[in-house]
């Protein structure tokens, strides 16, 4: 059975990656349910499956050859982890949408993006060097500190 | 001497609040905790100048053995007893100077802050600390040079001052610490000098080291930031950038000079840098027309001298690195402030408008002219000594000092006329041009430099003062051995006084003749066109121009390119590691049998998925993710895992609920194809070789058997140890219960955060009605028992959970699908009325719960999260339970909180 997860846990990554690549922002939501997916059971899969039960025990016995309960408590976190970042991902979308009014992933850069705010100042220096001082002659630097 | 460092630091804190209160009279009190530490210092003279040390330590972090000594030696005091009063004297006339400035108590509080890192730096015996004080010194410099912040210029003095002394500091800090290592001590007064010296990374330790003091220092090349940063207030210039903190690097060398002041290069170096800054620094100063830019020049000049002598490391030249020192601070800090106090009442500091101020400003004229004298050399002040000292110090050193003493009398020679400049020109002659009426300034802004100039009067005049109780122990200090002090006015005719008297007929030649000296150093004009600040400025860009390039490869902002890149990657490291491992990494390790739900499970996943993939639809979208979601949930059923399976199932229904409700809004899909067919080929590529990449890797995990027994540890101890038959649920409650913790507060925040975004950032009205697919009153008739069903199935999947399939997380996603209905059907005001209370407060007290949980077991005297059980009337009742709770309402709470947003109306 491992070989089976191992080989839908892959196609299910490759399908995933397939729909993140896209430029459409729906399918990069749906990419990161769907990688998710691959990855938790990629992790419960790295537990093998070996038991022939599941992990309960009782006050007196225990199974013999129980399932590895504690890949499959990280993925039970991880599924419901998985749908708060799926929510917040489909969150984004929305609000994409509505302040921009696109839903492909390279424009949103592009409408969104505001150039920082000093890279101006960069190009724009005040040269006070030696040789220019003689510029300003007569106008003291300070004044503002002065009553 | 903890704690002058500490009420220092104490004043720099309340500094504000006060001046708020009382405004510029703050001085008053905020000058107290100087004065006093400096009274202190002077009290300790007596016991250093017996040659003994004052060592105090404080435990820093115990457990690294680091701790804060401090260590009171004859340099160290000199260097406090400067900052102290100096300190005091500048924090009165600061009062003065800035008295109508609304952030006068953010300026007392960065001086102060400055003041506390300065006297912990010279006090430093722990090198780690010493650097702590270092860096502080220069972070404080930058907020006091940039005080004037909506000033262009003065941001940019303030971050070139930053950025160089900064720049000097991490090489300072791996110097430091190879030091450290070589010389096998953390402390300056442990270092084992031949260890050091026998080092193999002498060198880099010197290079390491030198670049750091040099940088502080203002040594040529990198003197660029000091007449920048005159830009400051007045008060800053004549503390920080004259008086105190560019002498750090000097200290430093000082500190060290008995550590590398061998045979091995490090003389030779000093002399070389100090010299060419001091003869730069000299010429440069004559040019300036501008007080306070030429006072800037002198100082780089002086700076240079003290390396020098420094360097040369005769007895002269020590003693006269003390002399001149001392000297230094004195007559600068009073010229700074007497410069400040003129452009103050004059409201310029332009040398051609300046002129006959002394019948104006008759008590800070003297003040300049007592400080000129010393400033030029002339006896019998204290700069006098100082100057006669250096001389012979670098005429002890034979045919090199000569060399440099030529150049020596050149630069005093040029000091001396600067001096001129600044007395003669501004207090002397006709009266100048002034944009405003002079007058004379106010006690606490003549106090300061009168003090001070009448020190460097009365030192040099009585010079077996300051040779008995202070000069004495601070050349110990820097000297590499026994060292004679011996002060002199009047040495009969020495090659010295030879000297010294070419300098001052030279002097004053430079002075009468300024113009043409002035005009000839104009006439270098190629010299003069290599401007260090250009270089700088270009320097900075090709910076920033290079770190965009770097971060534009990188960030470009793309997040197709990202992935690409990303898988690409990892893709490859699969790939290479499986070439490298061969075909012995598949020996077809014993696999599981398959069963049936598990080849349905793995076809449903991947045909819902490749069918969400290339459909257009949305509505087909949504039942393709929801079938790969249910094909995923059965796998996890065959595979002995029914609380995942549960979860997975309850987690792809309210995917689709929520999918459902953004998508239609959403406009349509476009086709995949739409995009270019070389693009598509190449993701198509680029995904299988992932997926590829990722299948490979866990048959090659799954290949050998699993190594270790925690699964068993956890299988045996549930009962015994967590009190529950679901080792699962044992596991997330009890076993590994912080790491719930942290998860369920990520769920609450990617919540919180995803429906401020759901709901537009906008409050939303809560809808009446239902959707209107969900009309049918048939539907709606049957809704309410499911839903009230639901909600009770979770409740008893949340008490047994602990022994049987459920649990907190699966209990609140059911109890989450049961309201989620009622919204559909009734519109979310129903839903909300039927919860009583808002989810938001459902998750804080589910976050509540889940703490509490844990604090019970601290109460108890035991860990945090520990499980404790009691059985009244045999129920099992534990602070797991209570966790699972705190999970339960968690989740539940922070689905509804998204639902209510998602579902309601904007305003």
């Amino acid at each position: 059975m491992e070989w089976l997860a191992a080989l839908t846990a892959g196609g299910l990554a490759g399908i995933g990656m397939w729909l993140l690549l896209d430029r459409n922002l729906i399918r990069v939501v749906l990419g990161v349910a769907i990688l998710g997916n691959a990855i938790n059971l990629g992790v419960l899969t790295s537990g093998r499956f070996s038991g022939t039960d599941a992990a309960f025990v009782t006050a007196t016995t225990v199974p013999a050859d129980p399932a590895n309960p504690l890949p499959q408590a990280l993925v039970l976190t991880a599924i419901v982890i998985g749908f708060g970042l799926f929510a917040f991902a489909l969150a984004v979308l929305k609000s994409v949408r509505e302040s921009h009014g696109i839903t492909t992933t390279d424009r949103v850069t592009e409408v969104t993006e505001e150039p920082a705010p000093d890279a101006e100042e960069v190009g724009l220096q005040v040269h006070q060097d030696d040789a220019d001082v003689h510029h300003n002659e007569g106008q003291p630097e300070g004044l503002e500190v002065r009553r | 001497m903890l704690t002058a460092v500490f009420a220092i630091a104490f004043a720099a804190l309340i500094a504000p609040a006060l001046s708020r209160r009382f405004d510029d009279r703050a001085g008053w009190v905020l000058a107290i905790p100087p004065a006093v530490a400096f009274a202190w210092f002077v009290t300790c003279i007596p016991v250093i100048a017996r040659g003994e040390d004052i060592v105090e330590t404080l435990t820093w972090v115990p457990t690294l053995g680091v701790e804060v000594a401090m260590r009171l030696d004859g340099l160290s005091l000199l260097f406090a007893l400067l900052i102290t009063g100096i300190g005091t004297l500048i924090v009165l006339y600061a009062g003065a100077y800035l008295s109508d400035h609304h952030h006068l108590g953010r300026f007392y509080a960065y001086l102060l802050l400055f003041m506390m890192a300065m006297l912990g730096l010279v006090l430093a015996d722990d090198m780690i600390a010493m650097f702590v004080f270092w860096e502080l010194t220069s972070v404080a410099s930058f907020l006091l040079i940039s005080f004037q912040h909506e000033k262009s210029v003065s941001r940019r003095a303030a971050l070139q001052a930053l950025l160089i002394t900064g720049g000097g500091g991490l090489a300072l800090l791996a110097g430091l610490v190879l030091l450290g290592f070589a010389g096998d001590s953390w402390r300056f007064s442990g270092i084992d000098v031949t260890a050091v010296e026998s080092s193999a990374l002498y060198y880099g330790i010197m290079v390491l080291v030198l670049a750091g003091c040099f940088t502080k220092s203002a040594q040529v090349p990198f003197h660029l930031w000091l007449p920048n940063a005159m830009n400051a207030p007045t008060p800053v210039s004549a503390y920080l950038h004259s008086a105190t903190m560019v002498k750090a690097g000097v200290y430093l060398l000082a500190r060290l000079n008995p550590t590398f002041g061998g045979e091995m290069g490090w003389s030779m170096i000093l002399i070389a840098f100090g010299a060419t800054t001091a003869l730069v620094g000299a010429v440069l100063a004559i040019r300036q027309t501008d007080l306070k830019r030429l006072l800037a020049y002198t100082t780089v000049t002086v700076l240079g001298q003290l390396t020098m002598l420094i360097g040369t490391n005769t007895t002269y030249g020590l003693q006269a690195f003390v002399l001149y020192l001392l000297a230094h601070s004195l007559y600068k800090g009073a010229l700074f402030m007497a410069v400040g106090a003129v452009d103050h009442a004059t409201g310029t500091r332009e040398l051609s408008r300046l002129g006959g101020l002394l019948k104006l400003m008759p008590l800070t004229g003297a003040a300049v002219g007592l400080a000129a004298f010393s400033n030029a050399g002339l006896p019998p002040f204290f700069g006098f000594i100082a100057k006669e000292f250096a001389y012979a110090g670098l005429i002890q050193m034979g045919i090199t000092g000569w060399i440099v003493t030529i150049a020596m009398i050149l630069t005093n020679a040029l000091l001396l006329a600067a001096a001129g400049l600044v007395f003669i020109r501004t207090f002397l002659g006709p009266r100048g041009h002034y944009p405003r009426e002079p007058h004379e300034v106010s006690l606490p802004m003549w106090l300061g430099p009168m003090l001070l100039a009448i020190g460097g009067f009365l030192l040099g005049a009585w010079h077996h003062w300051p040779e008995t109780w202070l000069v004495n122990a601070a050349v110990q200090a820097v000297a590499r051995g026994e060292v004679d002090v011996n002060l002199y006015l009047w040495g009969g005719v020495t090659p010295a006084l030879i000297t010294s008297l070419i300098t001052v007929a030279l002097g004053v030649v430079f002075y009468r003749f300024r113009h043409q000296v002035r005009l000839q150093i104009a006439r270098w004009r190629v010299f003069w066109g290599v401007s260090g600040d250009l270089i700088w400025d270009r320097f900075l860009k090709r910076i920033f121009a290079l770190a965009s390039l770097t971060a534009s490869g990188f960030q470009h902002g793309s997040l197709r390119l990202h992935l690409t890149l990303l898988s690409l990657v990892l893709s490859a490291v699969v790939f290479v590691s499986l070439a490298i491992g061969g075909a012995g990494l598949f020996t077809g390790g014993s696999y599981t049998d398959l069963n049936v739900p598990s080849i349905m499970g793995s076809i449903l996943a991947l045909s819902g998925a490749g069918a969400a993939a290339v459909m257009r639809g949305r509505l087909a979208l949504v039942a393709a993710l929801g079938a790969s979601g249910l094909g995923l949930a059965l796998f996890f059923l065959a595979a002995n895992a029914p609380d995942v399976a549960t979860t997975q199932l309850m987690v792809e229904t309210l995917t689709v609920v929520f999918l459902a409700f953004v998508l239609r809004s959403m406009p349509a899909i476009p086709r995949v194809a739409d995009e270019g067919g070389i693009s598509r080929a190449a993701h198509i590529l680029i995904s299988v070789l992932f997926g590829l990449a990722v299948a490979l890797a866990l048959l090659v995990v799954v290949n050998v058997p699993l190594a270790g027994n925690i699964a068993d540890w956890y299988v045996q101890n549930s009962y015994p140890g967590g009190k529950g038959g679901n080792v699962v649920n044992v596991i997330l409650v009890d076993f590994r219960a912080f790491d719930t913790l942290g998860e369920i507060v990520v769920v609450a925040l990617a919540a919180l955060a995803a429906a401020t975004l759901l709901g537009g950032g906008q409050l939303t009205e809560m809808t009446r009605k239902g959707e209107p697919e969900f009309g049918s009153v048939m539907l709606r008739q049957a809704v309410r028992p499911l839903a009230g069903m639901l909600v009770l199935v979770s409740l008893v999947l949340l008490w047994r959970g602990h022994n049987l399939p459920g649990g907190g997380f699966i209990g609140g996603l059911v109890a989450a699908v049961g309201f989620i209905l009622v919204v559909l059907s009734f519109g979310n005001y129903r839903a909300r009325a039927l919860m009583w209370v808002r989810p938001t407060l459902l998750v804080g007290v589910g976050l509540a719960c889940a703490v509490g949980a844990g604090i019970i077991g601290l109460l108890m005297g035991e860990a945090f999260l520990k499980g404790l059980w009691i059985f009244p009337l045999g129920l099992p009742l534990g602070t797991p339970l209570l966790f699972d709770v705190g999970v339960f309402l968690t989740v539940f709470g922070s689905v509804m909180h998204m639902m209510q947003r998602l579902a309601g109306r904007p305003v």
